[in-house]
């Protein structure tokens, strides 16, 4: 989609997503180009900040004091960090960080099986496979309160999706999974249960385009999902899979 | 009538006039802060300069977790920030949803404001329009999957980022001017209502194709105007 576009089409598009002109599938792809091209990104960024003057037409009206108090309830007493998405970060540093080390500890078996005088002898079974390191993807949104971590164990097709932090329910309304392969179409995983992780076995030929880089991302529904199949309403997380 | 201005306001921040109410508001009995030369698009930004520069450190300071910063900062500008949520959504209760969302939002992402890209009131503005829309487009979707598709709308504009240049303000006035009175009227009632192609098109009773080709060419000479 994006190859064809001259740089006018590039400006025009930004312009028409900073307006908010776009709808439906037009919209989910500008949402998608804004949160993975940088270029793309300032572009919008560029359009935002030169209409914001147009914002000076409205006046001020004073909000009830009962919002202030609604929000620092909200806050409670939570810090403003770290928060979950935050230790899960970490967490998934320290993975990286086991799995370097677990390299280097293989690395260093190797040499010294390479340095026995003696071949030693082979075991009889093959040795399987190693399974395939899990991919995680973190999924926020710049504007969300919304987090969420996604876990894909590419060997048993599994997918997990658990809620780290602002999955609000909206009345009538449902919290739709969506992977967005190389092709750019989003294609839908499911429905998030609440505020229970998801567990998937994605089947089928959908199996084979998830994987690392692909984005995964959660849109606001009608009650059990888009009646047209691809987003419809905001998407309130995305993140894309990248190896542990 | 007790001063409902935010503490720590002032007349040269909130430059108040004669108090009517601006055409289009629901309740009469909201109590406005201000009207800061409404529809006079040479009027400058509603703070002055040193009065949003004074938010800088305030954002700093809510970026580090300060809760009595944010409390500061809701005061001087959440006026401003409530006035643009009721404008886009008309209802009270949903204004005071999104205004609530909005200051969270600052919370967790202030570390995320570049005061080098844009003023710390532009960057709130935007974000409160861009989340109104938001809001906007999810009341427009339908609750039961039977309803018609073709009202099914997207999420607005997402990104925090926002880039600002000097004097946009008259440049971006001016820049308006050159356009077709139509195209002008079109492009402002996408940013300030929240309009989408379809909802212009149906609006002006013209085929959907005929609207977007005619603001695309409004939109790419207001870009040459403001590169200029």
């Amino acid at each position: 989609m994006t190859g064809a576009m001259t740089p006018d089409d590039r400006s025009t598009l930004a312009a028409e997503y900073a307006l908010g002109l776009l709808d439906g599938d037009e919209a989910v792809r500008a949402r998608a180009l804004a949160a993975s091209d940088p270029r793309f990104g300032d572009q919008v960024a560029s359009w935002s900040g030169s209409l914001a003057p147009l914002l000076d037409e409205i006046s001020p009206v004073a909000p009830p004091d009962r919002v202030l108090a609604a929000i620092e309830q909200r806050l409670g007493d939570r810090p403003a960090l770290p928060d979950n998405v935050h230790q899960l970060r970490r967490r998934v540093n320290l993975w990286r960080g086991f799995s370097v080390g677990a390299s280097a500890l293989a690395a260093s078996l190797a040499l010294v099986l390479a340095m026995r005088p003696e071949p030693i002898e082979r075991p009889p079974v093959a040795t399987p496979a190693p399974a395939p390191a899990p991919m995680v993807a973190m999924m926020e949104a710049e504007d969300s309160a919304a987090k969420l971590v996604a876990t894909w164990d590419s060997g048993a097709r599994r997918l997990v999706v658990a809620a780290a932090a602002g999955i609000a329910p909206v009345a009538g309304h449902s919290h739709e999974l969506w992977v967005i392969p190389a092709d750019g179409t989003p294609r839908s995983l499911g429905i998030l249960p609440g505020a229970q992780p998801l567990h998937l076995r994605v089947e089928g030929p959908i199996a084979q385009q998830v994987g690392e880089g692909v984005t995964l991302a959660l849109s606001v529904e009608p009650t059990g999902g888009s009646p047209t199949g691809l987003p419809t309403g905001q998407v309130i997380a995305a993140g894309k899979l990248q190896r542990t | 009538m007790p001063d409902r201005r935010p503490a720590g306001a002032t007349d040269d921040a909130y430059p108040c006039s004669s108090g009517h109410a601006p055409a289009g508001h629901l309740y009469a009995q909201a109590v406005f802060l201000c009207i800061d030369g409404a529809m006079d698009s040479s009027v400058p930004m509603v703070m002055s300069a040193a009065a949003s520069h004074e938010l800088n450190p305030l954002m700093r300071s809510v970026a580090s977790g300060n809760r009595g910063a944010l409390a500061e900062l809701y005061r001087r500008t959440s006026g401003k920030l409530f006035g643009i949520c009721l404008r886009l959504l008309g209802s009270e209760a949903e204004a005071e949803d999104v205004l609530q969302e909005v200051y969270l939002i600052v919370w967790h992402k202030a570390d995320r404001f570049d005061p080098g890209k844009a003023s710390p009131i532009t960057w709130l503005a935007v974000l409160a329009r861009n989340k109104a829309i938001d809001r906007l487009r999810i009341r427009r979707l339908p609750t039961d999957p039977i309803d018609s598709a073709s009202e099914i709308g997207d999420g607005g504009p997402s990104a925090l980022d926002v880039l600002e240049t000097r004097q946009e303000q008259q440049r971006l006035a001016n820049c308006l001017d050159e356009l077709e009175e139509q195209q002008r009227s079109m492009i402002r009632s996408a940013f300030l209502d929240g309009a989408t192609y379809p909802e212009l098109a149906e609006r002006e009773g013209v085929p959907l194709g005929t609207m977007k080709s005619w603001i695309r060419r409004g939109l790419l000479r207001l870009r040459g105007c403001l590169q200029q």
